[in-house]
């Protein structure tokens, strides 16, 4: 990554919004640590007064009392360890909660352009196990690294109030742990980033390729696939082994630095040290054996926390690295575009002039100077040869895709200054794929809009003869997956009744091309006629009739306009739209 | 069988030795701790008795080095074998995916599958990478404390049993209750993963009709769902494995308040309660262990029966042994239907094709037509055995004459020799060159011959790096012309004897559809010659097929060429006459 890293401060600082409002859950979690620390340390203490006390003297009275209170403390100790569980996993499953909804609805209003060069399968990871991940570290107590923290502080102190020459010397040897413990924190931050993309690879490649599993069989391309997937899963496999040799790293380092200082410290207060180095003895003189001793049972007591603590910096630097891919996510997706003047409802005049747009900057201009008008009430048709620019211009005029350059106005106001919520509610489009969702039939209708009535989805429905399908399967069928359980002309139908219930004020409609039998095709034709006569419509036309039907034909041609009219005077003209009615008998252009 | 058996089974056990060695360093490991503090006790001793201790101090450091690398090595030895597990796990998963038919699919989502793939697998991982080394951790722990508590005192051991037995009953009983939430939590992962994948897959509709709210309204729903489900899974857990501590300090308040008056009473040495109580001091880590691991055995038992679940789900695939008896090179086969019924298995009281008798002559160019759902596809799947016909209703006929049941056939080795290009024209986010060769290293001349073939060159010039243009996901960057004709172009790359092309015409203008029409005629009866059926509801494209088909609720109606078929009334006479649109003026001549 050429791109400078983010910090984790600042990484976390991102993500600080939305564990905030939980913000006293996890103060909670933090209050009762020490006091679980606590009730861990009297129960040792309880045990050898007990044994000390009684058991070893023979004194039996008050014995029973201590057995009590050990009783109270564990199950003290238990409850309390239970609080602080749930308020973790509370305030982490809280957090998850917004985070996840927050990008879902960030992910809803990015543009069409980017989400294209986004493999979906990609995009659903991070919102799933990448959210995971974050509220993994808070769950799992990346908060106590501060109590952990304040546990080494203070053991620091009592150790420099021992005696301040062994502590220098074992802070001089910490700088070396410090600098392995920081250098394998990075790589394994930088690791961990990687892990997300290739598992993110990894589930693009499956999701993709379980799309296409029959063209895949039917073409024999198995081994290909599967060598495909081998290369990203072993990526997965390769670049997750090499994370856990650096997490285990990181805590046996910790662990076993633990006994290097200790020996160091024992040498040097047996004033072998200054012997060997040839040193006075008097610079670092012989401690006493009980000093010694108390430094030792220090030292391991900071090593405990330390320990504890390099384990969850593992946990927080995988949360991180999710992070990392969020904040990308946040900040990188370029956002549909939201502002604008508002509109309310229009005529549905609508002027191109020297209109050009290409998909990405690089690409060649797919329109090359669209000039067009349409008249409120019209029924223009967009004909023209495969890669024309029929559609292009259909996703320009409801600003599915931004960005064009010359003028589109619409009764007589640029389209680029509209708010697009506003453009939309009265511009809708009709779609050739069919976007059919695997929600009931009532929501695939309805879109949730809380805006159209039953009574105007049963007109919509009937309106374009989509109520047959409703009857058989009533408006609560649960739909499949891209309208598996509809035929091509149901599901075609069901589309146009989605619009007709938005009622907008001007329809694109990119009209179907797959095959129809031929008595649904009757009721798609006159489902057209309907609409026709009742909004104004800019119909990228395959059908002669429908040609027919249009108060204006416009002919494309390499993202040009080169032919318009009425279909006996583009006919008269003997030119390419003639061309085009004559090559298809009953079908044009595609 | 339990899952974790299972996968023990299937993908521990061949990483045996990894995770010899690994107990190997792990007991090293285990040597060093107990070994360090020991030897600094003596070198404490020694500092009092002023003796020297420089190479003990010596030994010390070199112990703390030692455990770093035996330590670190003993995590990976464990852990990194979990990662393989992961990893091939995951990769027989996909290779059965891959040989899963369209009959499995119909009642999956895909979302769901993924997730599987993605979240259940990692507990495949964690249950052998750290479940394993937690297992060995505690099973020695509790095996040697266990030991030494019963060759102390069995009595004592009672006491010490019974709260930890107690504790493990109610830990049991929660765990049930967790498996069960933890399935639904998955499940509902599964829903929240396809939900998202449908939502963006929608996002040009999601949009244009302003329904982000209510769409973000329903992924709430399920994410709220999910919350819940969490929450209460980690209720649960909260207070079902802290139980174990609880029960071993219960031990310890049963071993003082009854066994610190039978010690008193003269029953019980005093040095055997001591012992008692810091042996079971020592056990208070293993049993944090015990409740990780009982929760990994508990999530990951959820999380492998979904992934076993998929893994298991039978392949069903039409298979065959027999090679393929084709004609030699250069000449399609012939095929016989005799009596041909079908109807798909998930509806066999809906017959889709019905009595079909025919007889196509090798090398024939087949027009089939027919209305949506008269059996045109379904033939076609028939052919290709996406499904298998039955036995006995469609014989191969080779060019010697030599005939095979299709059913019996190898079927790699048939499908080999196929061409298939179904209606939807499906490309992966890969370049156009991988899309149309669909193999590891394409034939250039061949690429650019099939490009060709297919009308796709002039558009070449359009996309940026040619052919090596990535089109995205679905094809997303072309025309869905331009996909129709990328998808024929993979058909005509693959040498077949027979090409079966399902309605890919649909959505290319007819200026191209005729250019395709006369390229594929040409290529039916070139000195390659393979068999061809084109199936289209645009008469058009069949009118110079050799002998057309005509469907009509999964039968076969009527059959002829062009010529012969308008000659009567039907089916095909009535679609010609609405094609060609009566009100038009009859085509004049006149450049284009």
């Amino acid at each position: 990554m050429s791109r400078r890293e983010a910090s984790t401060a600042s990484l976390l600082a991102t993500v600080w919004p939305y564990a905030r409002p939980e913000a006293w859950a996890l103060a909670l979690a933090l209050a009762v640590t020490p006091l679980v620390a606590g009730l861990q340390l009297a129960q040792p203490w309880l045990l050898r007064k007990a044994i000390d006390e009684h058991v070893v003297p023979g004194q039996a009275q008050g014995l029973g009392g201590l057995a009590g209170a050990y009783l109270a403390v564990v199950a003290g100790a238990y409850l309390l360890q239970v609080a602080y569980t749930m308020s973790l996993s509370f305030a982490g499953s809280r957090t998850i909660l917004r985070l996840r909804s927050a990008l879902f609805r960030h992910l809803l209003g990015l543009s069409q352009r980017y989400l294209d060069g986004q493999p979906t399968g990609r995009l659903m990871t991070r919102v799933t196990s990448d959210v995971e991940a974050l509220g993994d570290a808070i769950t799992a107590g990346a908060i106590t690294l501060v109590l952990d923290a304040l546990v080494v502080v203070g053991v620091l102190v009592a150790m420099a109030l021992l005696d301040p020459g062994l502590t220098l010397v074992a802070l001089l040897l910490a700088p070396p742990l410090l600098f392995a413990v920081d250098r394998v924190r990075r790589v394994l931050r930088r690791l961990f980033v990687e892990v997300r993309d290739a598992v993110a690879a990894v589930n693009a490649f499956m999701a993709e390729r379980i799309d296409g599993v029959e063209v895949i069989q039917l073409q024999g391309a198995e081994a290909l696939a599967a060598a495909g997937f081998d290369q990203r899963n072993a990526r997965l496999r390769g670049v997750t082994s090499r994370s856990n040799v650096f997490e285990s790293l990181l805590f046996s380092m910790v662990d076993g630095f633990g006994s290097v200082v200790a020996g160091v410290l024992l040498w040097v207060a047996a004033g072998a040290l200054g012997q060997a180095l040839g040193l006075d003895g008097s610079l670092l003189a012989p401690v006493s054996a009980g000093t010694v001793v108390a430094f030792v049972d220090y030292l391991d007591r900071l090593f405990v926390p330390l320990r504890e603590a390099s384990n969850k910096v593992a946990i927080l630097q995988r949360a991180v690295a999710g992070l990392v891919k969020i904040t990308e996510l946040l900040a990188e997706g370029e956002p549909a575009p939201t502002d604008g003047a508002p509109l309310g409802e229009v005529r549905g005049h609508l002027v191109l002039r020297d209109v050009r747009f290409a998909y990405r900057p690089g690409l060649p201009d797919v329109l090359q100077g669209v000039d067009l008008e349409v008249q409120p009430g019209q029924v223009v048709a967009l004909v023209g040869a495969t890669g024309s620019g029929k559609t292009t211009i259909t996703r320009l005029l409801d600003r599915s895709y931004d960005g064009y350059r010359g003028s589109i106005t619409l009764d007589g106001r640029e389209l680029s200054s509209l708010r697009v919520a506003d453009l939309r509610r009265r511009v809708a489009a009709v779609r050739q794929d069919q976007q059919i969702f695997s929600e009931d039939l009532a929501f695939n209708v309805g879109l949730g809009n809380p805006g159209i009535s039953p009574q105007a989805m049963d007109e919509a429905t009937r309106l374009v003869h989509a109520d047959r399908t409703v009857q058989a399967l009533g408006w609560t069928h649960m739909l499949r997956e891209r309208g598996a359980d509809l035929s091509v002309g149901e599901g075609q139908l069901l589309t146009f009744a989605r619009t007709m219930a938005h009622d907008p004020d001007l329809i694109l409609l990119d009209e179907a091309t797959a095959s129809i039998d031929s008595l649904t095709e009757a009721l798609v034709q006159d489902a057209l006629q309907r609409i026709f006569t009742r909004k104004t419509v800019i119909v990228v036309a395959h059908r002669l009739s429908t040609v027919q039907a249009a108060d204006r034909i416009f002919v494309l041609d390499a993202g040009r306009v080169v032919e318009a009219g009425r279909h006996e005077e583009l006919l008269a003209l003997g030119g390419r739209y003639a061309a085009l009615a004559r090559a298809g008998e009953g079908v044009l252009g595609g | 069988m339990h899952p974790l058996l299972r996968l023990a089974r299937d993908y521990g056990w061949q990483r045996r030795w990894s995770y010899l060695a690994g107990v190997l360093a792990l007991l090293a490991t285990n040597g060093l701790a107990v070994r360090i503090p020991v030897e600094i006790g003596q070198v404490i001793d020694a500092l009092r008795l002023g003796d020297p201790v420089g190479r003990h101090a010596a030994g010390i450091v070199l112990m703390g080095l030692c455990v770093m690398g035996v330590r670190t090595l003993s995590r990976v030895l464990f852990f990194n074998p979990g990662r393989d597990v992961e990893y091939a796990l995951r990769r027989d998963l996909f290779a059965h995916l891959l040989r899963l038919q369209p009959a499995f699919y119909a009642g999956q989502k895909r979302g769901d599958i993924i997730s599987r793939a993605s979240n259940d697998i990692t507990w495949a991982r964690l249950a052998m990478g750290f479940g394993l080394l937690a297992a060995v951790n505690v099973s020695t722990a509790f095996l040697l404390t266990g030991g030494q508590m019963l060759v102390l005192s069995p009595r004592l051991t009672l006491f010490v049993v019974a709260p930890l037995a107690l504790a493990l009953v109610v830990v049991r009983l929660c765990i049930l209750a967790l498996l069960e939430a933890q399935r639904e939590l998955q499940a509902e992962t599964g829903r929240l993963s396809d939900q998202v994948l449908g939502t963006l897959q929608g996002i040009a509709t999601v949009q244009g009709f302003r329904a982000e709210e209510a769409f973000i309204g329903r992924f709430e729903a399920r994410n709220e769902a999910l919350y819940r489900l969490g929450m209460k899974l980690a209720w649960l857990r909260s207070v079902a494995f802290p139980l174990l501590i609880l029960g071993s300090g219960v031990a310890v308040a049963l071993l003082l308040g009854v066994g610190g008056p039978m010690a008193l009473g003269g029953d019980l040495s005093v040095g055997d309660l001591a012992a008692f109580v810091a042996l079971l001091a020592t056990l208070a880590g293993p049993l944090r262990s015990l409740g990780w691991l009982l929760s990994i055995v508990q999530q990951g038992r959820a999380g492998l029966e979904r992934i076993f679940e998929l893994l298991d789900a039978p392949v069903e695939r039409p298979e065959g042994t027999s090679p393929v008896a084709m004609p030699g090179p250069g000449r399609g086969p012939g095929l016989q239907l005799r009596r041909l019924s079908w109807a798909y298995p998930d509806d066999p009281a809906r017959p889709v094709l019905r009595d079909l008798d025919l007889v196509v002559p090798p090398g024939a160019v087949i027009g089939v037509f027919g209305r949506t759902g008269s059996g045109k596809s379904t033939l076609i799947r028939l052919l290709a055995r996406v499904y298998n016909p039955p036995p006995g209703t469609v014989t191969v006929v080779g060019a010697d004459g030599a005939r095979a049941d299709l059913v019996t056939l190898d079927l790699d080795a048939w499908r080999a020799r196929l061409s298939v290009v179904p209606q939807r024209a499906f490309l992966f986010s890969e370049s156009l060159a991988a899309n149309v060769a669909l193999v590891d290293a394409p034939d250039p001349a061949r690429l650019r011959a099939a490009v060709s073939a297919a009308a796709l060159e002039p558009d070449l010039a359009a996309l940026p790096q040619g052919l090596d243009t990535v089109v995205g996901e679905r094809g997303i960057m072309l025309s869905g012309g331009q996909r129709q004709r990328a998808a024929l172009a993979r058909g005509l790359y693959r040498d077949a004897d027979l090409v079966l092309l399902d309605d890919v015409l649909s959505a290319v203008d007819h200026q191209t559809e005729a250019r395709l029409v006369e390229t594929l005629t040409r290529l039916a009866r070139g000195p390659r010659g393979p068999t061809v059926f084109i199936v289209s509801h645009r008469l058009s494209a069949l009118r110079h097929a050799d002998r057309i088909l005509v469907l009509d609720q999964g039968r076969l109606v009527d059959q002829g060429d062009h010529k012969s078929l308008l000659g009567r009334p039907g089916l095909y006479r009535d679609t010609w006459e609405q094609q060609r649109d009566p009100g038009a003026p009859a085509p004049v001549g006149g450049a284009p």
